[in-house]
């Protein structure tokens, strides 16, 4: 399918390129008529020998990545760019177009890790417009910078579908499975035909204050990818859906804020503790400002390394807007950035009384017998602990920042 | 913070120095008495070279920076640095420089990092994660170090230019000590470097600066930083020359003792200690060169090792394959510290600091790597490689299958990636790893018998 839809695009003058995970600047991209088709391993097993290339200690995205592209795989599109994401996507971004594996071009987009600084603010724009003449080369024709306020105010529109999806989650007549189905078919659509399907999803949508529509129990869930995607099949069958997400992929990519230029430091952080307030476009003239201020004021993630106090804030504040009875932490095996996290996210929502489940995985294609059973062990102890009374922060009534625990303890299955 | 600064002091000019002396005196009578009784623990027959006798040096060297950091919080500002980091900015604010990659190197050597770990996988810290990141953290939350105790942090200094595993890992330790926690992150060059990079990390350095001012509340003269620059340059080529001694034959040292010495240009680079220690190193390797006095008993076949050492596993590996004629003349990880530092201009400070630091090995592609490898088998004249496969490091390990291959076709250098950990004994299956050097052995001995 997605051969399909990268030709009809190419053919309609347009270039594609495969992009590696999490972060880039994908409104850039569609200034330029650049369709991004995202690269997540993809998951399964190994398409391709070439994953011998990489040790069995590197994640599964990025020897599946390699052995995908190694084998031709991707050779429909016209070149490949790699976020800075890790040290594991550093190396393949040298590893492939330098030893063998991909021979077309290749771009690397480099994000700045730790705290907004004005070093590394300066450094944003430089990356963007060095990137962007390095695209321009691709596709023959500079960016306009029309084309790229075209672009950052569709990429608005789609992201403020994308949160009222996801915020209203528990209103909204879909499954786990189709809801996700739907948000990654923005991984490589282009972008105008995704914001018609999102728009049509959000009909879907009950009406702010009615009953909600998903009755099992509510969960968050945090991690990297939704892979293997029968894992909501089995949070289904275990009788629990998804009603907070903050996959890297998913959740994390969502832009809560309007796109301005002039905001000062303050503004910001102000604005990035009430990450509930919907996105609000507003004007811009320079649209490289707004690109800017994008990469900072995504929600907080580890492959950026965030600021940990502020991750985790972040994440009790989702879990008790979205009411939910307890948290899954599913990250890829051998993943620094989200392994790194994981021992606070533990501590955090254990003191918070919240019931766990931690799964590891390698972009398997089903999850694990075992993995099955502890979710089933999981649900069951979140719903025994909600007939018990038991409200963990997500139960409270407090809104985003109150609720206090109400003595239930959690656990971890 | 007067007495501890009295404390400091007296530990650092007098306490520690007579220590070492008596140290010293003791160890001397002690191999006095054996030679004259003839009594003492049989010394098996190695298969090594006479012992360099700078090690004694280098072990009073590193007691006494260990012994000084005992006393050191309170009374000078401290920084817990990674290896990578241009510590030169920070020298000229006094801060004492702690290094938990070398300590936990030191606690590798001990044996100690499963225990130290396990405090922390109980955390939730899994055990894929880098072992000294995982050994470090279990040494702050146990208190338990070789080292007697580890001076507390004012500012934790990282720098991204080896990984970005030390920001993850420096970030959790800005959390338990509730100190701030300063950045220096080194875009990866892909062929080279580009202007906007360098800025970058020229406006950290800038940045930098200030921090180290405002945490150490000492403000730094532009020519102090020249000064340190000028050692460091200074430090950096007698490491340097120390290592190029490896291309005599037969060589006067071996790829493990150089590892051993390697502490001081880590943790000590910018002083004048480390330089006055490895001028002592330099005279005794020239001598040895000069005098044929080898690392090994009988140097048959010169290898490079890639990536860290295996440091719980450092003797018997270099026996193993010492007694076989096998040296390690050069290591690709003891030339990082020769060869970025070279690019340091004291006349242009940040400039030349940015240059140098952002362009250490781990920091560029695996084409560069390459370069540096072949040159290396080249100038070293070595027939053969081990590339060892650190599952707790990636960033230096992703590529090796590729350059293994490629030092085959365009050199014709033997390779053996050998799988194993730098720090963790639980992640090396020694037997199997030994086996597998055995064979990797005799392969050079069917095509070329001796
Ligand atoms: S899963 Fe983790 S380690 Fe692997 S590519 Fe993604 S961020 Fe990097
Ligand atoms: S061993 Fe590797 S991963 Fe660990 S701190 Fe050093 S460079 Fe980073």
């Amino acid at each position: 399918m997605r051969r399909a839809i990268i030709r009809e695009q190419q053919a309609r003058g347009r270039k594609a390129v495969a992009v590696l995970p999490v972060h880039y600047p994908k409104p850039l991209l569609t200034a330029m008529d650049i369709l991004a088709v995202e690269l997540w391993g993809p998951p399964g097993p190994p398409r391709g020998p070439d994953a011998g290339r990489l040790q069995a200690y590197v994640c599964a995205v990025a020897r599946n990545a390699l052995a995908f592209l190694a084998a031709g795989h991707a050779d429909v599109v016209d070149g490949v760019l790699f976020p800075h994401t890790c040290d594991s996507i550093q190396g393949l971004a040298t590893l492939a177009p330098d030893f063998g594996g991909w021979g077309k071009p290749c771009f690397r987009y480099i994000q700045p890790k730790g705290e907004e600084r004005p070093s590394s603010r300066a450094f944003v724009r430089a990356e963007l417009e060095s990137l962007a003449a390095e695209l321009a080369v691709l596709t023959g024709k500079s960016l306009e910078t029309a084309a790229l306020r075209r672009a950052l105010e569709l990429h608005t529109e789609i992201d403020r579908l994308r949160a009222a999806l996801l915020d209203g989650r528990a209103r909204l007549a879909m499954t786990d499975r189709e809801l996700y189905g739907l948000l990654r078919r923005g991984e490589f659509l282009w972008p105008e035909d995704h914001l018609q399907e999102l728009k049509a999803a959000t009909g879907r949508l009950a009406a702010e204050g009615s009953a909600p529509v998903q009755t099992d129990l509510p969960i968050m869930i945090t991690g990297y990818v939704p892979e293997p995607m029968t894992l909501f099949d089995h949070l289904r069958a275990a009788g629990a859906y998804v009603a907070a997400d903050d996959y890297a992929g998913i959740g994390r990519r969502v832009l809560r804020v309007p796109v301005g230029e002039d905001d000062v430091v303050s503004e910001r952080s102000e604005r990035s503790a009430r990450p509930e307030a919907p996105p609000r476009p507003r004007p811009v003239s320079d649209p490289f400002v707004a690109l800017v201020r994008q990469s900072f004021e995504a929600p907080p993630c580890s492959t950026r390394s965030a600021n940990q106090d502020r991750r985790l804030e972040y994440l009790v504040g989702l879990y008790r807007r979205s009411r939910c009875a307890g948290l899954v932490v599913h990250v890829p095996k051998f993943c620094e950035p989200e392994l790194f996290d994981v021992p606070a996210i533990r501590a955090r929502f254990a003191a918070e009384g919240v019931p766990l489940l931690y799964l590891e995985g390698e972009l398997e294609a089903d999850l694990s017998a075992q993995a099955q059973t502890r979710i089933d062990a999981f649900c069951e102890m979140v719903a025994a602990q909600r007939r018990r009374g038991g409200r963990a922060a997500g139960g409270t009534r407090g809104g985003a920042t109150g609720g206090t625990r109400s003595g239930a303890t959690g656990g971890e299955a | 913070m007067i007495t501890r600064r009295v404390q400091y002091e007296l530990i650092a000019r007098a306490a520690g120095p007579l220590l070492m002396t008596i140290n010293r005196w003791q160890g001397d009578l002690k191999r006095a008495v054996r030679r004259v009784t003839g009594r003492g623990p049989a010394r098996k027959a190695a298969p090594f070279g006479p012992p360099l006798e700078s090690t004694r040096k280098l072990k009073d060297l590193m007691t006494m920076h260990y012994l000084t950091g005992r006393y050191a919080d309170g009374a000078v500002p401290v920084a817990w640095v990674t290896s990578g980091f241009p510590v030169e900015i920070l020298r000229p604010s006094g801060f004492f420089t702690v290094y938990p990659e070398n300590h936990g190197a030191v606690c590798a050597v001990r044996r100690m990092v499963p225990e130290l770990s396990e405090a922390v996988e109980k955390q939730g810290y899994s055990r894929d994660l880098c072992a000294y990141a995982r050994c470090d953290l279990g040494s702050v939350v146990t208190g338990k170090t070789p080292a007697g105790r580890l001076p507390r942090p004012d500012l934790l200094a990282c720098c991204t230019n080896i990984c970005q595993t030390v920001l993850y890992w420096y970030r959790a330790l800005a959390e338990h000590f509730k100190v701030p926690l300063v950045l220096v992150d080194t875009p990866f060059v892909y062929g080279e470097a580009k202007p906007h990079h360098l800025q970058y990390v020229r406006d950290q350095l800038h940045e930098l600066r200030t921090v180290a001012e405002r945490v150490s509340g000492n403000h730094v003269a532009p020519e102090e930083l020249e000064e340190i620059l000028k050692v460091s340059l200074a430090g950096t080529r007698l490491w340097d020359a120390c290592l190029k001694t490896g291309r005599t034959k037969p060589s006067p040292w071996t790829g493990f003792d150089s590892f051993i010495h390697l502490a001081p240009i880590v943790s000590m680079r910018g002083t004048e200690e480390c330089n006055a220690y490895y001028r002592i190193l330099l005279d005794e390797l020239q001598d040895r060169a000069r005098r044929g006095v080898p690392g090994i008993a009988n140097e048959r076949v010169r290898l490079l090792w890639d990536n860290l050492p295996i440091w719980f596993n450092l003797r018997e590996l270099a026996t193993l394959l010492a007694e076989h004629g096998f040296n390690f003349v050069c290591t690709t990880y003891t030339n990082a510290w020769a060869e970025a530092g070279g690019l340091i201009d004291p006349a242009d400070p940040e400039g030349s600091a940015t240059r140098a630091y952002i362009h250490v090995i781990l920091n560029r592609d695996l084409p560069n790597k390459l370069r540096t490898m072949k040159r290396m088998c080249t100038e070293y004249d070595v027939q053969g490689a081990i590339l060892h496969s650190d599952r707790s490091c990636k960033p230096y390990s992703i590529g090796q299958i590729d350059l293994k291959d490629r030092l085959a076709q365009e050199l014709g250098i033997k390779a053996l990636i050998l799988e194993a950990c730098h720090a963790d004994q639980r992640a090396y299956a020694s037997e199997q790893g030994e086996m597998r050097i055995r064979a990797f052995m005799e392969s050079f001995d069917q095509a070329t018998p001796s």
